[in-house]
């Protein structure tokens, strides 16, 4: 591989806002009432003693991809850096892939009719050396994002520093995503 | 409500997308597809999706796609920017967005309109201001905008034409925090949250009302485990998620838990006696107003037990001076909204955290900079928009006499405003012309300010959406949105001085005009545009920068000019002595100790120092001159409090129909705890009534433990009658119609905490 990307999620910075959001639905044109990433928010406890969970969701951008394996045309194809992509042109909207990804990460585009999902803004940014656009516009630095081969990144360091999760790690689809997990967060 | 709702909305697919739209007269849509015009490069501005008004920059993709980040030469926000700044795109593109002068066509409010050329609606409005001011004296005309660069132009308009009556929305939000801090400090102070270590927040909603720099600094301060914040709110706000402690403090009764805090420290001896004797004066009044508020007397107010008010006065003194008592934003929750913010003042300076790292610290403007540096650092601007005073009363006595005496002469009291309308006392008001002010949604009772505004003669709105308060004037002016405008500079100043301006991204999408070329046109119109220095942008720019082509060059490249001044703080040897390094000069400014303490003993008060006590405020409003417990009561008799706040997602009344933000949040149910709504009988999503003396009004329920049984909580800005904002019609509830006109004491703020009962509907 010539690049190991990495995606961090600090739920503690994370305040739930949307910018991320919106920043996508701008760059990627994703149309209205979809999502490529969205941040939950959920309230957990029992008055007064409560906790608030903080979920991104979108792509984890798998090692392991069980999306490109089902995949009858290979429209959902993995890059030489890693990248889950999919290739508008051979996708025949199966929906093989949408069931496979344990994350639900994929969703059909109603105007092209054809499998999508977060791409990490690869061709608008990430092949240019710049962030994808939700850690761009992050408003309180919640998201880093890097090649952790470089030792000196901020993803590299950072992810040295914490701990982190790796959503449904047992699954063994090892995501490019990982979590640092609130420690304010609800009990459970 | 997808916002707060753990939801997998990835794959629902729109099926509604096709379904026939009825095009708005005179809005975008109605002109079918319009080519855009700008350039690929980035073009840095300021944003104007909220009043934050945070530096950002635009690239225009191939004449479509307007993508809008924070500006990184502005350091405290790097590339950020919130979901409604990034939204700005959605907006400028809104089909619903209007683009044609409209003049009524029906009867007021009926909504019939016909299209009309700019120089027809400008002519129409200059001839009846200029048969108005005839008629019945300019002071019959209302002049309202919210606060900014628009606001500071529509004053001086209103002042050319002769008018003392000018509001901003400061009477609807700050206006408590403005007078407390004026009689305090003689100005508002600012907050060092970076170097803060201790932060007690009174639901400063930082996490859901974002400014960038701000919300940054706070993100970075609650994700630090070495620091400590504490949050007071009726409600599990995200902010209070983020606390190591959050109380759930009864409404209204932040001044009880703070009087208790004073009166522990003051019990104790615990509060930094030489700060108070050196800069501050009526100390020994606060000690009699507090000896008998005791954590004990505190805890049937707020519910908090009189321990924790202990635990935290301890925390908060060791801390000192690394800790912020924060005053928030807005925070009009009781009557005596300016005793509450005084008290957290008055704690602020008995820990003596002023002019301190960490603390909280004067705005070092441009002026105050050069005056210390003893040279000019930083260049200063001439004021583009003048406004001689108008020898005419007030209508509302605000900076006058009575009970508004206390009141910003500037700003005024827009609760005020109905019922002088409708008594046509003191005198005859017969006008308004409103710019991006929307009073229907944003003020208390807008069913009694429709009733007055039926009553005028004649009302212009400027705005770029048909809104509640744009259906009942006689012409609405679309504005261009900020992306399509070039504006003035704008200041800003915190621990160092920088200057913003706005710099246009695209041509305007039809023919829209800015306020700038509107008020200009209309002073020229009606014979006083040598009112003005300048008669166009590029002009105003050059005489507000005095000619400074550098500052000019430097705004329109880079949108921020900042002038590498060392962050000064007076009371920090620290950083006095790098400023003096930097301007040797300014050394002669220093005490014995290396501080510019004489800083802090020349203010803007009547003493010249801190005003514990204020002797004026004492005479006129008995028991007002230090902070007291008072009319703390927000039930008035009802069984719960309804309160109402900000979404990370909308402002105010502004954004509720923007396609991608009402993508986020489209409607706001009422919070309520599952025990409040099993008594009443009430399911998840279930209709009721919230009533009390002003009005009934429907709503649905969103029952949450995020809140305290006795209390409820609407997002501001939905239950819009306006049917031209169609994405918004009919959702939700607008707060505002269930809240009194009475405004809080001395200040003039809407109080937007009010007593209701629930009716099963």
């Amino acid at each position: 591989m010539e690049k190991q990307y990495r995606l961090l999620y600090d739920e503690n910075l994370c305040i739930g806002c949307q910018a991320c959001n919106v920043a996508c639905r701008v760059e990627n044109s994703v149309p209205d009432d979809v999502y490529r990433l969205q941040v939950h928010l959920q309230t957990k406890g029992e008055f007064p003693n409560l906790g608030m969970n903080f979920e991104r969701l979108s792509c984890m951008m798998c090692e392991n991809p069980p999306c490109v394996s089902v995949c009858p045309t290979n429209a959902s194809f993995q890059s030489k850096d890693g990248l889950v992509h999919i290739d508008e042109r051979a996708c025949i909207t199966c929906k093989y892939c949408i069931l496979a990804c344990p994350y639900h990460a994929r969703f059909i585009n109603p105007l092209k009719n054809v499998v999508e999902k977060c791409d990490f803004c690869y061709e608008t940014r990430v092949s240019k050396e710049l962030s994808p656009a939700c850690v761009s516009i992050c408003p309180t630095d919640a998201l880093s994002f890097g090649d952790m081969r470089q030792k000196n990144s901020f993803v590299h360091q950072k992810s040295n520093k914490e701990v982190l999760v790796f959503p449904k790690a047992h699954l063994g689809t090892k995501p490019k995503v990982a979590f640092i997990p609130n420690r304010k967060g609800a009990k459970s | 409500m997808a916002y707060f709702q753990a939801r997998r909305d990835f794959l629902k697919v729109v099926t509604t997308g096709a379904s026939a739209t009825v095009l708005i007269p005179g809005s975008l849509g109605a002109l079918g597809n319009v080519a855009l015009k700008g350039e690929d490069k980035f073009i840095r501005s300021i944003c104007e999706m909220c009043s934050s008004r945070c530096p950002m920059e635009a690239r225009v993709i191939n004449g479509k796609t307007v993508l809008l980040q924070g500006n990184a030469f502005a350091k405290e926000m790097g590339t950020s920017l919130c979901a409604r700044g990034v939204a700005g795109a959605s907006q400028l593109y809104d089909t619903q967005r209007l683009v044609v002068p409209l003049i009524r066509a029906g009867k007021r409010g009926e909504n019939k309109w016909r299209e009309a050329s700019w120089d027809e609606a400008l002519s129409l409005i200059s001839t009846k201001l200029s048969a108005l001011k005839e008629r019945y004296g300019a002071r019959s005309v209302l002049f309202s905008a919210k606060t900014g660069e628009q606001y500071d132009l529509l004053r001086s308009f209103a002042s050319a034409f002769g008018s003392p009556n000018v509001f901003s929305h400061w009477s609807s939000c700050p206006i408590a925090i403005e007078s407390a801090f004026e009689h305090t400090f003689g100005e508002k102070l600012h907050r060092d949250f970076e170097n803060a270590t201790y932060i007690l927040n009174f639901g400063h909603n930082l996490f859901e009302g974002l400014d960038i720099p701000l919300t940054k600094a706070m993100a970075h301060f609650s994700a630090n485990p070495s620091k400590k914040l504490v949050v007071l709110d009726p409600r599990f706000s995200v902010i209070a998620s983020k606390a190591n402690e959050w109380h759930p403090i009864k409404a209204g009764s932040d001044l009880a838990f703070v009087l208790a805090l004073l009166h522990v420290w003051i019990r104790d001896g615990k509060y930094d006696k030489k700060f108070i004797e050196q800069y501050t004066i009526g100390f020994d009044k606060l000690v009699d107003s507090v000896k008998e508020t005791t954590p004990q007397w505190q805890q049937s107010l707020t519910g908090i037990d009189a321990k924790v008010v202990e635990r935290i006065a301890a925390e908060i003194y060791e801390a000192a001076p690394r800790c912020i008592i924060d005053w928030g934003h807005k925070a009009t929750t009781t009557k005596a909204e300016y005793q509450r913010t005084r008290a957290i003042l008055m704690a602020n300076i008995l820990m003596g955290n002023v002019e301190k790292e960490g603390g909280i610290y004067f705005a070092k403007t441009a002026e105050r900079i050069n005056t210390l540096a003893k040279e000019m650092i930083v260049p200063e601007l001439n004021d583009p928009y003048p406004r001689p005073r108008i020898h005419e009363p007030r209508m509302d006595g605000a900076g006058e006499g009575g009970k508004h005496r206390f009141v910003s002469r500037s700003h005024g009291v827009l609760t005020a405003i109905p019922e002088a309308i409708l008594s046509q006392t003191p005198y005859e008001i017969k006008g308004w012309f409103l710019t991006r002010h929307n009073p229907l949604i944003t003020v208390a009772h807008p069913q009694k300010m429709k009733e007055a505004m039926d009553q005028l003669e004649f009302i212009v709105v400027n705005d770029i959406y048909l809104s509640d308060t744009a259906m009942m004037a006689d012409v609405v002016l679309p504005e261009s949105t900020y992306l399509e405008r070039d504006e003035g500079i704008s200041k800003s100043a915190f621990k160092t001085p920088s200057y913003a301006m706005r710099n246009r991204i695209v041509e305007p999408m039809h023919q829209n005009r800015s306020l700038i070329e509107i008020i200009r046109d209309l002073a020229e119109r009606m014979g006083f545009g040598s009112h003005y220095a300048w008669k166009n942008i590029p002009e105003l720019r050059a005489y507000q920068a005095k000619g400074n082509a550098e500052l000019l060059q430097t705004l329109l490249m880079r949108g921020v000019a900042s002038f590498d001044v060392p962050p000064l703080l007076a009371l920090q040897s620290s950083s006095v002595e790098s400023f003096c390094e930097r301007y040797p000069k300014s050394s002669g400014w220093r005490d014995s100790q290396g501080l510019f303490s004489h800083f802090l003993n020349h203010l803007k008060t009547p003493s010249g120092k801190i005003e514990m006590y204020c002797d004026e405020v004492e005479r006129a409003f008995s028991g007002y001159g230090v902070p007291r417990a008072v009319d703390m009561d927000v039930t008035q008799g009802f069984a719960y409090v309804l309160t109402s706040g900000k979404s990370a997602v909308h402002t105010n009344g502004h954004t509720q129909n923007v396609p991608y933000l009402h993508m986020l949040l489209s409607d706001n149910p009422i919070w309520m705890n599952p025990l409040t709504a099993k008594a009443h009988g009430l399911k998840q999503g279930d209709t009721f009534y919230l009533q009390n003396d002003i009005s009934k009004e429907k709503a649905t329920v969103f029952i949450t433990e995020g809140i305290r049984p006795d209390t409820l909580f609407a997002y501001m800005g939905f239950g819009r009658d306006t049917p031209q904002l169609k994405r918004t019609h009919g959702k939700g509830t607008n707060a505002s119609k269930l809240l009194s006109l009475e405004s809080a004491t001395l200040c003039g703020a809407m109080i937007t905490n009010v007593g209701v009962n629930i009716i099963k509907a």
